[in-house]
């Protein structure tokens, strides 16, 4: 034992403030259990702080001056002044807002907080280093863990995030002005949020994707909807080509370099690039060996549907558990973690997580699509309503899109849905919560949906799927 | 119909066996479902054992006062079928060993034979089951076929019922609460391992135990066993090695207490296309590779995987020579005197044994000083004199042992190093900081030590009426295994029976125990402007015993000055 080193014991210690750490620090505590966590950075983690609420924030100020720029068509004519600095501001009113809701939260529940970084010492101990140099640390014995450390950034060969013009999707958060040009390597979700944000703020968007289209998990017609769009709003894909690094363009700007598979190379002028390939698990640096707890080869904790590693009280919840990396899963895992700690019969058992993606249309999407439930051995049925059809989105004058509703066509249980389109990330819920309860088709198309309303769609995709749309023609 | 076997049910709080002190029922009897079969004494308790069967009892395999370890087969039923095929029914009466069993009641015997509807909420037998049970996708139809809300899911995971099993009441076969309850009533077997476990009661939550040896590290001394019985024994069990396997959390924990790998456990069992392993199969595969090498076993008093060599009726023979190492070196302590007569054999089970394994544990692990001084408590004497009415009025019975316990929290103040815990393996000592006091209590089966929490937030009279409602219920076994854990420090009033001095066992991993002699008169002497005389004092003897490895003599004399000291002016407690 180092002299001056203080010691403390805790019944459950958590590693990590994120939707996974804290969700799981309040659980805990809420079951009693004396609960201790170790936050080294900001509190709400990569969601609140760099990720899900900072770019919400932005996606709907930048559709709000667009919109408002392109009413034309509803007798509206504006030319927004966008002021990216008091946006960025209010951004960051919103996240400090939320952020201190959390630390609220988990004192007013009795969490003991601590700050700095921890690693483990042994598999009951985990040293915690306080921020800045000779800050001194300290020791916290276990019983139980949980690794909530969520992910980061990954970086390409060729383009280093220390650069300036190198921008990693947490820097396109915090950009002090609109570049004229943006490059942005990887058609993925997070590429294709923030391409759009940045080209209804009025920069020259190329996005540079290495596969042969955008969003690549989802399906082709869902693509489809999003990638039109994303090109009615000017912005250019490349397909195909992977970005090999940049050079100096001249024109004080630079040059962005691709390759195709086949050798043939491309370049892109740009003032910015942003780099948003991927994400990956925070386990270096925790000595989680110490611990006797392995990481696979890309670095993510093993789990068991309980949560819990190789090592049994040692759990992992959140993006550094593996895929899906979503805030919702981290923080439903974090629960689970707390409440197999407490001895309660919790397991990870959703038959159906949704995700949500902000572009323009927005995607909502849950349970299985018409292949995997084939793929499962459903006799399927499938219904659509598209966008265009339903009143309230002429309304809106946001029309592109659909809802598909994919059911067991035995007994009608509802088993998946994909949504694309306006508010598709809200009106995914309903079907999430009918899958989760085993509803079937005639109980959503018999449940009476408000007019005019976008959630009416969910129920006329019901009714296509029994082959019995009032408001489409049934396939 | 099927014969069922029934075996000794985990009966809480890693506790690996039990002494089955008597049956509650005969072959023959018919019993329901909850009811219970037998008596068991482990080391912490006297518990019931409830029949996961509704059926007729067909043979008991243990005797009464045998030793049982959790997971033995002790009891038969027999139990019917869907509404008993009458082949079945055929060949179950033409069983001699039935009609043997049905001779001593032969009412029953009759009922049972012309009663097949009652048992016929049933499903199979175990074997048959676990296939049946993760089979229920049966082929072509698609995986996921289960509709259930996730608040019924949860509740099949409480009861340990698989879902698959359950045939829903909602529309299309949705799964409701009421079917899941119903068919956890059923007692069907198809829910073998985790439906005994709910059948038997709340499973004991633990979180954490205390015990803070490394799971890694038991582990790999696991891992050595095996390597050990490998060689040495044909009789070694063979590792399954798997990558995954299934358990109930109940079942995670006795393996860790035993040091069993559950990848190791061999088990035909499955659960959604995964191996499962129930407690039972870890205690059988704890035992058969800690046969070989018992000295490898995981630390005494927490379970004793392999001392009973024989897993079926125990033979009296095997248990003698393994105890009787332990029992030879803790005679010294013995405070329960009751052999009598000469050649006669007084069973070294329960409490007993277990209090012997503590005793040898402390003794041979922590050298053991004894400082010993004597208290003048005249004013002590009169203090309790004045607030004993005080105390009648609340209904209390004041003892000197209130007074005791805050003068000891002002030395534990002072030196908190007697109130710490060695841990040799971290290589550090951990001083608690809080202050939980064991109070020793002479029980007629035994030693026991109840736990009083927070004295340091107590008062007197609280502490009085917690000291005296623990002890009466340590005395009528009533005591929950909590109240016995987590003291930091430990009192044993020996003068209540009498004496002035002895030479206590520290409560381990303890650091310190402290004696109480008897409050007696005796002659003291006291120093005048006329020179020095004896005379008749109140005094109490105490005797405290330290881990010298710990804590030094002299510190432990400045410990026991200050205890004096607020003993001999009880003003000073005010400052408790």
């Amino acid at each position: 034992m180092v002299v001056g080193d203080i010691s403390t014991g805790t019944e459950v210690l958590v590693i990590g403030a994120g939707p996974g750490g804290y969700v799981a620090a309040i659980r805990a505590a809420q079951r009693g259990l004396d609960t201790t966590l170790v936050e080294k950075d900001a509190y709400g983690g990569a969601c609140l702080n760099r990720g899900c609420i900072p770019s919400k924030a932005l996606i709907t100020a930048s559709g709000l001056a667009h919109e408002a720029g392109t009413a034309e068509e509803m007798g509206i004519h504006a030319d927004p002044a966008v002021d990216l600095a008091r946006m960025i501001e209010w951004k960051e009113e919103v996240v400090d807002r939320l952020t201190g809701g959390v630390e609220k939260l988990c004192k007013a529940n009795g969490v003991n907080l601590v700050e700095g970084t921890a690693r483990f010492a042994d598999d009951h101990t985990v040293r915690v280093a306080h921020g800045g140099d000779g800050q001194g640390s300290e020791s916290i014995e276990f019983e139980h863990a949980i690794v909530a450390t969520g992910s980061r950034p990954v970086e390409i060969p060729g383009f280093s995030f220390a650069d300036e013009h190198v921008w990693n999707a947490a820097d396109a958060l915090d950009a002090d002005a609109v570049p004229d040009r943006l490059v942005v390597v990887g058609g993925g979700y997070i590429g294709m949020e923030l391409a759009t944000v940045y080209a209804k703020l009025g920069a020259e968007v190329t996005v540079v994707e290495m596969l042969e289209d955008v969003l690549d998990p989802y399906e082709d017609d869902v693509k489809r909807v999003v990638r039109k769009r994303a090109e009615e709003l000017g912005i250019a894909f490349s397909f195909g080509e992977g970005a090999t690094g940049w050079s100096e363009g001249g024109d004080g700007g630079y040059l962005v370099h691709t390759e195709t598979e086949a050798g043939e190379e491309s370049t892109y002028p740009a003032d910015r690039v942003l780099v948003a390939v991927g994400r990956e698990p925070v386990t270096g640096g925790l000595d989680l060996e110490n611990a006797g707890v392995e990481t696979d080869d890309r670095g993510f904790i093993e789990t068991d549907d309980r949560t819990r590693s190789a090592v049994e009280h040692v759990h992992a919840v959140g993006d550094v558990a593996g895929e899906p990396m979503l805030a919702h899963v981290a923080s439903t895992e974090g629960i689970v973690a707390a409440e197999t700690i407490a001895g309660e019969p919790a397991a990870l058992d959703q038959r159906a997580i949704p995700a949500a993606v902000f572009t323009d249309p927005e995607i909502g999407t849950v349970g299985m699509t018409e292949a995997d439930a084939e793929d499962a051995g459903f006799d399927v049925a499938v219904g659509e309503m598209p966008f265009r059809a339903s009143g309230r989105a002429l309304t809106t004058g946001h029309s592109d899109g659909f809802v598909r509703i994919v059911a067991d066509a035995d007994e009608g249980f509802v088993l998946g849905a994909q949504i694309v389109g306006p508010e598709a990330s809200e009106l995914i819920a309903e079907v999430g919560l009918a899958i989760e309860l085993g509803a079937t088709l005639e109980d959503v198309a018999a449940t009476v949906h408000t007019h005019p309303t976008l959630s009416e769609a969910v129920m006329e995709a019901a009714e296509n799927a029994q082959g019995q749309a009032i408001h489409t023609l049934n396939r | 119909m099927t014969i069922e076997e029934f075996r000794l049910p985990d009966v809480g709080e890693g506790v690996a066996e039990g002494e089955l002190v008597s049956w509650l029922v005969a072959p023959g009897d018919r019993v329901e479902e909850d009811q219970p079969v037998a008596e068991v004494e482990t080391d912490k308790a006297l518990v019931e054992v409830p029949s996961s069967y509704d059926g007729v009892v067909e043979e008991l395999f243990v005797e009464e006062g045998d030793i049982v370890p959790v997971g033995d087969v002790i009891i038969s039923f027999r139990v019917g079928e869907e509404d008993g095929t009458p082949a079945d029914a055929g060949a179950d009466g033409a069983e001699p060993t039935d009609a043997g069993a049905d001779d001593a009641e032969p009412t029953d015997a009759g009922a049972d034979g012309a009663e097949p509807t009652d048992a016929g909420a049933d499903d199979a037998d175990p074997t048959d089951s676990a296939p049946a049970a993760d089979g229920s996708d049966e082929p072509g139809s698609p995986s996921g076929r289960t509709f259930a809300p996730p608040s019924v899911r949860r509740l099949a995971r409480e009861l340990g019922v698989d879902l698959a099993a359950v045939d829903g009441s909602g529309p299309g076969g949705r799964i409701a609460e009421r079917d899941v309850r119903e068919h956890a009533d059923s007692g069907s077997p198809a829910d073998d391992g985790d439906g005994e476990d709910a059948a038997i009661g709340p499973k004991p939550v633990d979180i954490g135990s205390g015990d803070r040896t490394s799971a890694v590290s038991r582990r790999d001394s696991a891992a050595g066993t095996d390597a050990t019985t490998a060689s040495g024994s044909g009789a070694s069990p063979e590792r399954a090695g798997r990558d995954r396997t299934l358990a109930t959390p109940a079942t995670r924990k006795l393996a860790s207490d035993l040091g069993v790998d559950l990848d190791d456990v061999p088990t035909d069992e499955t659960r959604e296309g995964e191996a499962f392993v129930a407690a039972e199969h870890v205690q059988a595969y704890a035992e058969a590779s800690a046969r070989p090498d018992a000295e490898a076993a995981p630390p005494a008093g927490e379970a004793e995987p392999g001392v009973e060599t024989e897993p079926t009726p125990a033979d009296p023979a095997t248990d003698a020579p393994t105890s009787t190492a332990t029992t030879a070196s803790i005679d010294a302590d013995a405070d329960d005197g009751t052999a009598d007569g000469s050649g006669a054999t007084i069973p070294y089970r329960g409490v007993r044994r277990t209090i012997g394994k503590r005793m040898a544990q402390s003794k041979f692990t922590a050298p053991h000083v004894t400082h010993h001084d004597t208290a003048e408590v005249d004013a002590l004497v009169s203090a309790r004199e004045r607030l004993k009415p005080r105390a009648a009025e609340e209904e209390t019975k004041l003892t000197y042992l209130p007074f005791v316990m805050k003068a000891v929290l002002a030395g534990l103040r002072e030196y908190p190093i007697l109130n710490s815990e060695l841990r040799e393996e971290a290589e550090e000592i951990l001083l608690k900081g809080e202050y939980h006091f064991g109070v020793a209590v002479a029980t007629d089966s035994g030693l026991m030590v109840p736990v009083v929490e927070d004295v340091d937030e107590k008062g007197l009279f609280e502490l009085a009426a917690e000291v005296s409602d623990l002890a009466s219920r340590a005395r009528d076994r009533s005591l929950a295994p909590a109240e016995l854990r987590g003291s930091t420090f430990t009192l044993t009033n020996f003068g209540a029976v009498g004496g002035e001095y002895a030479t206590p066992i520290i409560n381990y991993p303890e650091t310190a125990v402290l004696g109480l002699g008897a409050i007696e008169k005796r002659p003291v002497v006291r120093e005048s402007e006329d020179g020095a005389e004896v005379v008749p004092a109140s005094t109490l003897p105490l005797s405290l015993s330290i881990d010298h490895r710990v804590v030094d003599g002299a510190v432990a004399a400045e410990f026991a000055n200050v205890v004096m000291d607020h003993l001999e002016e009880p003003l000073l407690l005010l400052n408790e």
